[in-house]
């Protein structure tokens, strides 16, 4: 028995030699230990998919949409070791108030002399362009999705179809306006015109704003403030982005607007796997599987959104 | 008088007779000649660091073996006393349920050396792993064999400890596995529907 014993002693260490010869072998940087970073450093925030503010419906108060993405700001405020920030977008737009309150905040981080670089990924347009605005530098893609500056506001006018089926609407309403943009009639001019002049207030900010970001004339955005979308190749040539390169090149730009070290830590949005499996499973029982699904969620709202 | 006892080797029957001889173990236990009941607990202490070392070499190495060799591994050896000593005391609690004269340390003795043939999992799993044979399926079949050793061990513990037969000590072996079994399934119901609820909500 002793030599049973010996023998499972012996083969013990054996083991342990074998796989630690194992670990020796990789490379130093396969065997990186995770430990805790700290020191100055770039903070990364996302903005991924349509902006809308949803903060309230999140399992356990979880913010989401606009909503997390102001938290995650605030967070980095609060943080005296961020010295810079990197926007990651990869965004269609979305509502007008959401996309404002995010353009605000990274104003205040701004002004706080907290560095900004927006880093576009596939689609960074309309309302996903507006914030990226409000950054000191902006980068991108070649084959970025980004411009359609405008605002959009829709509705199915469904009234032919009601009528085929025989179908009336019962509307008691306190104000001629109350039933704006209602589905089962046509939009009387009056109608039209009202929310017509709401699109054009909204338009006008964003162009003012986009002109505040990125410090030029509004009358040199105009002309390319149509609702084209373009290509960041194109972007650029418009000067509605400062350089064409990856995620990693606007973490590297954001390092050095920031006076800091290449090697400096990247402080990476990090949601608890307990609240990404909870935002999954509410993602999967109401039908939100990504930025597609949403396209039909948006009637009656009034936008800063890529249609596409 | 402990080291004259480490010399004399007696301890090691402890270890052969779990293997071999259940029963007799179990006699053994009951002599207390040595007494076996710390030194029982050295086997989940190696237990816990030889399951380190299998699953190691089973997975992907990482620098993170060298922290699961230090406190991981003393976390493992808690949990694995903590697991023994639960499931002891339910085992002990079922058979004075049944008439039988409770007796929560020499039960500890026998779960204790009852895990013992689980250490072999790491000889026989280094094997195949080395000549890369299956391993995964091998790590799985051995645990199985293993833990039916250890099985059969325990419920012939019971059986000689009690007096009673085979069939008898399974029964006081297995309910408070049912047990543990149908309140960890009404808990993940009733937590499962907490959380459908509150999510969709």
């Amino acid at each position: 028995m002793v030599a049973i014993l010996a023998l499972l002693a012996i083969i013990a260490v054996i083991a342990v030699v074998d796989i630690g010869l194992k670990i020796e072998k990789k490379t130093k940087s396969d065997i990186k230990m995770s430990l805790p970073e700290f020191g100055p450093g770039v903070g990364i925030v996302r903005v991924e998919g349509a902006i809308e503010m949803s903060g309230t419906g999140s399992p356990f108060g979880v913010p989401r949409g606009a909503e997390a993405v102001i938290k995650r700001l605030s967070e980095i405020e609060r943080d005296s070791s961020i010295k810079a920030v990197v926007l990651r977008i990869n965004s269609p737009g979305g509502t007008v108030a959401a996309t404002q309150e995010i353009y605000e905040k990274l104003w205040k981080l701004r002004k706080k002399n907290i560095i900004l670089v927006a880093s576009m990924g596939d689609v960074a347009a309309s309302g996903g362009y507006y914030i990226a605005s409000a950054c000191n530098f902006i980068v991108a893609n070649y084959g970025t999705i980004t411009g359609s500056i405008g605002v959009i506001a829709y509705s199915p006018n469904l009234k032919r179809l009601f009528d085929k089926f025989g179908i009336q609407m019962n509307v008691i309403k306190s104000g001629k306006y109350k039933d704006i943009l209602a589905t089962h009639r046509d939009m009387t001019p009056e109608e039209r015109s009202l929310l017509q002049e709401m699109i054009d207030l909204s338009y006008n900010k964003f162009i003012r704003d986009i002109a505040l970001g990125r410090n030029m004339n509004q009358e040199d955005i105009r002309p390319i403030a149509d609702g084209r979308v373009m290509n960041g190749e194109t972007a650029l040539k418009n000067k509605l982005i400062d350089q064409l390169g990856t995620f990693e090149d606007a973490i590297l730009k954001a390092k050095e607007l920031a006076a800091l070290d290449a090697d400096a830590p990247v402080y990476e949005q990090n949601d608890s796997p307990f609240q990404e499996i909870l935002g999954s499973i509410k993602n999967i029982f109401q039908g939100e599987m990504g930025l597609g699904s949403e396209l039909f969620h948006n009637t009656d709202k009034i936008e800063y959104r890529y249609m596409q | 008088m402990i080291l004259e006892t480490i010399k004399s080797l007696r301890w090691t029957d402890f270890f052969l007779y779990a293997i071999t001889d259940p029963r007799e173990l179990y006699r053994r236990i009951r002599q207390k000649d040595p007494d076996p009941f710390a030194l029982s607990f050295i086997i989940p202490a190696v237990a816990s660091l030889f399951d380190i070392l299998v699953l190691s070499l089973a997975g992907k190495e990482t620098g993170f073996f060298y922290y699961k060799m230090s406190y991981g591994w003393i976390l493992v050896f808690i949990y694995a006393v903590f697991k023994i000593v639960i499931y002891s005391s339910l085992v002990d609690v079922t058979a004075q349920f049944f008439g039988y004269k409770g007796n929560i340390r020499e039960m500890l003795t026998i779960a204790n050396f009852s895990i013992f043939p689980g250490i072999f999992l790491l000889p026989v799993f280094y094997l195949f792993a080395v000549i890369d044979f299956a391993p995964g399926f091998f790590y799985v079949f051995f645990s199985i064999l293993f833990f039916i050793w250890y099985v059969m061990i325990f419920v012939q513990g019971i059986s000689e400890m009690h007096s009673i037969d085979f069939g008898k000590s399974f029964v006081i072996f297995i309910l408070p596995a049912l047990f543990i079994g149908i309140v960890v399934f009404l808990i993940t119901v009733l937590l499962v529907i907490t959380g459908i609820g509150f999510i969709t909500a």
